[in-house]
């Protein structure tokens, strides 16, 4: 197994403590050596199933097929490890309302669209993308294809890939949606710190890094919060399956950022440009999980951004709405209005604002806005149920 | 030790819990009244899945890049070989990435719920459904439209080919002898294979063979040809080679 | 220490081989669907499935669960899921409300299919008034991608909300081939559908 010219994970120790004045010397990357052939032969039977699963993903229904989304994240990629490296790798962006990214061997990188929902910047972006480019900069060698049997939240996503490929074969073969790579342990430290160097030497501050997994763990909280089960301070469900933590992870990166003492524009207005398009399919994705609290926390941590936009409004009125309480009736009504207030008005706030008001009881006042909604889309898919509650 | 051995064994068995165990290890089904029509035929071998590699001791795949080309080369030229010995004419079709591809693509997707069905359904008699039962049904299909898919033009039938192949590690072995002495059954290897013929007129599948226990060694030409021979064992109109 | 080995063995035997088979239906009245919940009278074959999601689950195939299959839930009541939680704090599915209206009913399964199966792609289209056994009902339609195969598959649903509880009967197959060829024996099915308890 080939490893970086320097030691990562060895560096660690001589890093801490802060030095209060004087900031820690930006890392240097060794020379990137491109166009690497795997050698032995596990690495090449790696690579061959590599290659097998990456045409899957291109193949496959789950693809997002938005140049400009990908030239985005392409884009990220090569500003957090410059050109040399970004040109080896080929990004695939999944519809999958998780948090997740993986990276194979022979430079396949997939993102999901729930990751893209929750990271609030481009520079926490660059810090997940960094990640993976990491393990694939430092050949971690493969540990062979982790069977998916937990019920966390990742691997539900994990679907088993059609056919007769996986006759009775008991292993999680190829499967389509996550990865088959999974790495260990210590190689994860060792991404973690290669990628806070990568961050280090571009324009996103290193500082990124530790966000991302702080607000994961928030959110892991909120949704525990709304379950009513105690919250974690070891960190397993989710994307936490596929990478274990604990609070010190977080530590550690915010540590060492901290020596780093890098300035830069995380740009948060910018990423919430990027994927502008793709917002409220990713949003209702997500609303639709049966996770309101969690739901909750990743609506406000972009309206910390972007504030309380139209769409924001819409996808949190959805959320109680769907929950349906009487008390959540009032709030998703008041959401609705909220929406509008804010220019937006797509047939799905009149509707929603309609059909929360007739639960209400408010018949009449929901009658109003079911008609204006009949009014735009006379034709919609749902006009002939929706006529019921309008009375002639 | 052997305490940890058993309860690392009982894991596996549970890893193990294959539904096709105990039951009948290979299985062909073909439609009713179906025959080929020999040296007249243009067959479709769509994008033949093979697969070769290792089963480590804990039962987890791995993978063998040189083995799953050498037996890709020795499979598709000798399915080639023995098709076109009887005069039939086997052409090699990729799934790509473009619109065109599109419609082949999720036929693709469904015969391999077809297919996954008819193992499941029908050839696993734990898992039979009663309509299915009888012996001479065999009524399976991705329906007429088949005809209509661009790339299939002047093709007669479509040929589904998928083998899995892991070799048990010496880890492997040594923990199926170990698990005979428990009572517990642990496979070494794995050796798995199905072929699907589908017309492409009717969209029927005319014929279906799945293999469970494969013979043959798919790395050597020798035995890939009698890899071959069992894939389309059943096939019509083929003489059953018994090496 | 074998005794238990054996042991362990065989319920995780008994798990992967189904004791009870799948069982045939014929044409004809049948009133214990769902243990007794919804009578029909179907006038084809139809095989129904050993396993079901839950109690208030009954799947009835041609061919195979991912190639055509009516589901019935019934009586789903105030405060549970369509389908058996894997973990009721943890993992909660969404629940039939005490409030809900019809058009409720069509993202309730929505929701229940992306928690529970990770269908991560699924679209609600047409939705109609309609009657199921007298009872004011919605009938709607569905796509989704059916993550086992990567099948596009359609569907079609009927569904009443009747003294706290929900009853909805499904039909879901591939949108080739399958779904157009057996949509209109569901259609004759649940003409005959009628709610006893």
């Amino acid at each position: 197994m080939r490893r970086a010219a320097f030691c990562a994970g060895a560096g660690l120790a001589a890093l801490l403590p802060l030095a209060a004045s004087a900031a820690e010397e930006l890392p240097l990357l060794p020379p990137y050596v491109a166009a690497y052939e795997p050698q032995s032969v596990d690495e090449r039977g790696m690579w061959m199933m590599a290659d097998e699963q990456e045409k899957l993903w291109a193949l496959s229904e789950l693809r997002v097929d938005d140049e400009e989304l990908n030239a985005y994240v392409e884009r990220v990629l090569c500003e957090t490890v410059g050109k040399d490296r970004c040109s080896g790798v080929r990004i695939h962006i999944l519809n999958v309302p998780a948090f997740n990214a993986t990276m194979s061997p022979n430079g396949a990188m997939t993102v999901w669209s729930g990751l893209l929902l929750r990271v609030r910047t481009e520079a926490q972006l660059a810090a997940v993308l960094g990640h993976e480019f990491a393990h694939f900069e430092m050949r971690h060698s493969l540990k062979g294809f982790e069977q998916r049997r937990s019920a966390s939240d990742a691997s539900a996503w994990l679907g088993v890939l059609g056919g007769f490929a996986q006759v009775n074969t008991g292993d999680a073969q190829v499967s389509l949606v996550g990865s088959i790579f999974q790495f260990n342990r210590g190689q994860e430290t060792e991404a973690d710190l290669l990628g806070l160097k990568y961050l280090a030497q571009s324009a996103y501050p290193s500082r990124a890094a530790s966000e991302v997994w702080q607000q994961l763990m928030e959110e892991s909280d909120a949704t525990a919060f709304g379950r009513k089960i105690k919250k974690r301070d070891t960190y397993r469900a989710g994307f936490f399956d596929t990478h274990p933590t604990s609070l010190s992870r977080a530590d550690y990166l915010l540590d060492q950022a901290l020596a780093y003492n890098d300035a830069g524009d995380p740009r948060s207005k910018e990423h919430y440009e990027a994927i502008q398009k793709h917002l409220p399919k990713f949003l209702a994705d997500q609303v639709k999980l049966n996770d309101f609290n969690g739901t909750e926390y990743i609506l406000s941590g972009i309206a910390g951004t972007t504030g309380w936009t139209g769409e924001l409004l819409h996808a949190r009125a959805e959320l109680f709405a769907a929950r349906g309480n009487p008390r959540d009736l009032i709030t998703s009504t008041t959401l609705y209005l909220q929406a509008m207030d804010a220019g937006y008005r797509p047939p799905e706030t009149l509707r929603g604002l309609g059909l929360s008001l007739v639960k209400s009881g408010k018949r009449s006042e929901g009658a109003r806005y079911l008609e204006d909604y009949l009014a735009i889309l006379p034709d919609a898919p749902d006009a002939a149920i929706i006529k019921m509650y309008v009375p002639k | 030790m052997l305490g940890r051995l058993i309860s690392h064994l009982l894991v596996l068995s549970a890893a193990l819990a294959l539904p096709f165990a105990a039951a009948a290890q290979e299985k062909t089904g073909s439609k009713d009244g179906f025959s080929l029509q020999q040296g007249t035929v243009r067959i479709a071998l769509l994008e033949p899945r093979i697969l070769v590699g290792e089963q480590s001791t804990g039962g987890m795949f791995e993978p063998n890049a040189d083995w799953t080309e050498q037996a890709r080369e020795n499979l598709e030229q000798e399915l080639t070989a023995a098709l076109g010995s009887v005069g039939n004419e086997v052409v090699r079709l990729n799934l790509n990435v473009t619109p065109e591809a599109d419609s082949l693509r999720r036929y693709n997707y469904l015969f391999g719920a077809v297919a996954g069905s008819v193992v499941e359904y029908q050839f696993f008699p734990g898992n039979r459904l009663p309509t299915k039962k009888q012996e001479k049904s065999f009524e399976w299909t991705v329906g007429p439209g088949l005809r209509d898919v661009a790339a299939l033009d002047g093709f007669d039938y479509v040929l589904m080919i998928r083998t899995k192949d892991a070799y048990g590690s010496t880890g492997r072995k040594a923990l199926q002898i170990v698990g005979l002495l428990a009572g517990v059954g642990v496979t070494s290897g794995e050796h798995v294979g199905m072929a699907g013929l589908v017309d492409v007129k009717t969209g029927d599948v005319v014929w279906l063979n799945a293999d469970l226990q494969m013979g043959g060694d798919p790395r050597t030409p020798e035995g890939a040809a009698k890899r071959v021979s069992q894939l389309l064992e059943g096939f019509p109109g083929m003489e059953p080679v018994k090496p | 220490m074998l005794r238990q080995i054996t042991a362990a063995t065989a319920a995780i035997l008994l798990l992967s081989f189904p004791v009870a088979a799948h069982k045939v239906i014929e044409p004809g009245l049948n009133d214990k669907i769902v243990k007794g919940v919804f009578s029909a009278n179907p006038e084809t074959r139809w095989n129904r499935l050993q396993q079901r999601d839950g109690n208030y689950q009954e799947i009835w195939t041609i061919d195979g669960d991912r190639l055509n299959r009516v589901v019935f839930y019934g009586g789903v009541p105030v405060g549970e899921p369509l389908v058996r939680e894997r973990d009721k704090k943890r993992d909660p599915l969404p629940e039939v409300t005490g409030n809900m209206l019809l058009p409720d009913i069509p993202l309730l399964l929505e929701r229940t299919y992306r928690t529970k199966y990770g269908i991560a792609i699924m679209a609600i289209g047409r939705q109609e008034p309609a009657t199921l056994d007298g009872r004011p009902a919605i009938a709607f339609d569905y796509t989704f991608i059916d993550p086992e195969y990567e099948v596009e598959t359609k569907g079609e649903a009927i569904a009443a909300l009747d003294n706290g509880r929900l009853y909805l009967v499904a039909f879901e197959a591939p949108s080739v081939f399958y779904f157009n060829r057996d949509v209109q024996k569901f259609r004759d099915l649940v003409k005959t559908v009628s709610l006893t308890r």
